[in-house]
């Protein structure tokens, strides 16, 4: 059974629409780091947040006025996703629609401010308002609703893997013949209290940039939106092999099992590979991996320009290749040292007969997952759309 | 070619069985203790001891004792940062593996709504209070959502691929589901899957804030019902392809036979009254196993006892069926949100075991509105072949599973 892109969509620091953030990308932009001050002390942290502009240029709509901003981007990026398909749902295509939607910390944003409420002025303080919006599935639910989607919803948490996750439970569910469409969506949104979490596990950096594959794994910077990708069973770009993933016990064992899973991707030749690296122990993981299996292939990972968007990036990452593919030119690697071990480039690159790329993504939660992208054809480019 | 269902376009290729289970919870630690309590109809139901309740319409859940789940961890050595629903589910899987020790899941399917939130909780009090912080790290890696199960993967040497269904209350029966679904279609042979959630103040005062919980008895379908009180556990059933369990000459507990899956978009926290979500979940179960209505001889209901709950579900039973006995065990235990459908299916497997209907107690008077066959206050013996189990939750997701009595 095919399973292949028909549409995708975008919200990140660097703007929303697939095409103005490949450009972006492609010209070799970084998002501009907001600073986010911690509300207990005179710490402040940088992250890559969506800006004000963006956001304010995203569909309103009545279900998403209570809501988080973790819902808004989501829907913005699956709205974009089922447009750029041409794919309209209506009550007879409802139910042949799955929704799998892919998030890490949630709407961390009410979930901080409702038990903020109850640790300061007990639980009589609580707001009935905001404790629906901290629950993971908010963001589907709402998209659901907004879409009119009545059959199959799920969401997959997990760390910055799990986007590819929600992917395979996507192809998973498409083997099932009464479903003609699976929308994956993944996304973020980025508070203080997130940063000082990761910074307390010494995963983050306080100031960009990251720097892919440096030995010193100074660490990431967070960033939020949403990546959308619309899978139906035809398409110029098909997901040609879906790994099911791996879990690692210890981050020293994160190389192996990225070599595993390379090496079961990697049967056939593999033009480039988007990475996850992202500035912390997983560069290195991925850098012995990607060594000992693929060693010749170009390696790019988009955190550098966008952060780390952690139940969004895997979607990002998928978006990123399909865009690869589908225009024959990959987008600078920003930040990296000169003696980083692997092909990179500084400068674009074209891959102008590029035909599969595998997508990595390793979490630092200890899971582990990857796919095959095979571009079908190269049609000429259409703005917007995947075809 | 795989072959088509008419009803439903379902590829059908492999039949599901169910090859052990394990389960913590506050009707017991084991499948022997919460069979007792079941036959008993126990009321598990305490007041709660973790955090301060005192500002709270509840004071009570259905809770799985510290002293018997940390005590295991001091006799086996395990890592002291183990949040206890990682305790939960290593004790649930202990016993899933005891009954097949060859057991290698390809993959994991397993529900949850909040992972080990209590750690967050510690770290976001001690950042608000100025307080030791020195734990931080370990409150922080172990408080995801994903933790506990990677954390019970790895208590065996498992390092299958988590995919972890977080559709609030409706999780661990849509893990199940989706699980069946994997195993059904061909493509996996060996799935582990469940479900896990613990008592967290977060979410105790936040249902409490939308006066969901109540301060009295939980009493699903009663009359006079008035909410729900919360609880806690984790439970795991092993999913193999029955034939190939058969060639090994695994024992088979029970088949899957069926799953169905509705979203009703109707509110965030509501279900739709008319009962279309909980309707659509179980006709599509029913449609999926291929069986009508009138086979299936029990019903585990969502049964939160909330008024708005029980009504739908209750209209939406009482159209499909014709006065199925229904019980809530949730009376019993309390919703352990989660971990609850994965709860209630090892509970519709020991009701197929051992030929009994589990009680709803609590029960004092028919809601007029609803026409059920409540299993009021006691257990009974009944002859059961096929019984479904309801979950529903937060965003309008509702799941529904059918399971049937093995027979050769």
């Amino acid at each position: 059974m095919s399973l292949a892109i028909a549409g995708m969509g975008w919200v990140t620091p660097l703007g929303n629409g697939v095409d103005p953030v490949w450009k972006q990308l492609l010209q070799g932009y970084e998002a501009t780091a907001t600073k986010i001050s911690e509300q207990f002390s005179d710490r402040s942290y940088n992250a890559f947040r969506v800006p004000e502009s963006t956001l304010t240029a995203l569909a309103p709509h009545p279900r998403l006025r209570r809501a988080s901003v973790i819902s808004r981007f989501a829907a913005a990026a699956g709205l974009e996703a089922l447009q750029t398909a041409g794919v309209k749902v209506d009550s007879q295509s409802a139910e042949r629609i799955a929704l799998v939607f892919a998030i890490s910390n949630g709407g961390v944003i009410y979930t901080k401010r409702f038990y903020r409420d109850i640790v300061e002025a007990g639980a009589q303080s609580a707001s009935p308002l905001l404790f629906p919006e901290t629950v993971f599935n908010a963001p589907a639910s709402h998209l659901a609703a907004i879409l009119g989607i009545t059959g199959t919803t799920y969401t997959l948490v997990g760390d910055s893997a799990v986007g590819l996750l929600a992917i395979k439970m996507a192809d998973d569910l498409m083997a099932n013949e009464a479903l003609d469409y699976c929308l994956v969506v993944g996304a973020e949104e980025a508070d203080w209290v997130l940063c000082d979490a990761y910074r307390r596990w010494r995963l983050l950096r306080l100031a960009p940039p990251i720097e892919p594959f440096n030995e010193k794994k100074r660490g990431m910077i967070l960033s939020e939106g949403a990546g959308a990708v619309l899978l139906a069973r035809d398409g110029p770009v098909v997901i040609e092999r879906t790994h099911p993933g791996m879990c690692y016990r210890r981050r020293s064992e994160a190389a192996e099992v990225l070599k595993r899973i390379l090496y079961d991707l990697g049967q056939m030749e593999i033009d480039f590979v988007i990475s996850s690296a992202n500035g912390t122990y997983i560069d290195r993981a991925e850098c012995q991996a990607l060594r000992q299996t693929i060693p010749d292939t170009v390696v790019y990972t988009p955190k550098p320009a966008m952060g780390e968007s952690v139940g969004a990036a895997g979607l990002w990452q998928v978006i990123v290749g399909a865009q690869a593919l589908r225009s024959g030119e990959l987008p600078p690697l920003l930040h990296a040292g000169l003696t980083i071990p692997l092909r990179t480039s500084a400068s674009r690159m074209p891959v102008p007969d590029a035909e599969r790329a595998i997508v990595l993504s390793c979490g630092v939660n200890q899971q582990v997952a990857g796919l095959r992208l095979r571009q079908r054809s190269r049609p000429p480019m259409i703005s917007g759309s995947i075809k | 070619m795989p072959k088509t269902s008419p009803g439903n376009g379902k590829s059908v290729t492999s039949r599901v069985a169910v090859t052990a289970a394990g389960v913590v919870s506050p009707l017991g630690f084991g499948l022997s203790e919460t069979l007792d309590s079941l036959r008993a109809a126990r009321d598990c139901i305490t007041r709660v001891t973790r955090f301060s309740v005192a500002e709270c319409r509840c004071n009570t859940a259905g809770q799985v004792p510290d002293d018997r789940l940390l005590k295991e961890q001091h006799d086996t050595n395990r890592p002291k940062r183990l949040h206890r629903t990682s305790h939960m589910m290593i004790r649930a899987l202990t016993e899933a593996l005891a009954q097949r020790p060859a057991f290698k899941p390809e993959l994991t399917v397993i529900g949850t709504t909040s992972g080990g939130m209590s750690y967050g909780e510690d770290y976001y009090r001690s950042l608000c209070q100025n307080g030791n912080l020195r734990h931080s790290p370990t409150w922080v890696a172990n408080y995801t959502a994903q933790k506990p199960v990677i954390d019970a993967q790895e208590a065996f040497g498992i390092s299958a691929p988590c995919q972890v269904i977080a559709n609030a209350c409706a999780s661990g029966t849509n893990a199940i589901g989706h699980a069946y679904e994997c195993v059904r279609s061909g493509r996996y042979q060996r799935v582990l899957t469940g479900g896990y959630d613990a008592l967290s103040e977060l979410v105790f005062v936040g249902f409490d804030s939308l006066q969901a919980s109540t301060a009295e008895k939980c009493r699903p379908f009663d009359r006079d019902r008035t909410g729900m009180v919360l609880g806690e556990g984790a439970a795991v059933v092993l999913l193999e392809n029955l034939d190939v369990a058969r060639e090994h000459g695994t024992p088979i507990l029970a088949e899957i036979i069926g799953y169905g899956i509705s979203t009703d978009n109707f509110h965030m926290t509501q279900p739709n009254p008319s009962g279309i979500g909980p309707r659509q979940a179980m006709e599509r179960a029913l449609q999926s196993s291929r069986l009508s209505a009138d086979k299936v001889d029990y019903i585990n209901a969502h049964g939160t006892a909330t008024p708005f709950n029980d009504a739908a579900e209750g209209k939406a039973v009482s159209e499909l069926f014709d006065r199925v006995p229904v019980s809530s065990t949730k009376s019993m235990m309390g919703h352990s949100l989660g971990a609850a459908g994965a709860i209630e299916a090892i509970i519709c497997l020991l009701a197929l075991q051992h030929q009994f209907l589990p009680p709803n107690i609590n029960f004092r008077a028919s809601d007029e509105g609803v026409d059920l066959n409540i299993v009021a206050n006691d257990a009974r013996p009944m002859t059961l072949r096929t019984v479904l189990s309801n979950s529903f939750g937060f965003g309008g997701t509702n799941a529904s599973i059918v399971i049937q009595k093995f027979e050769a």
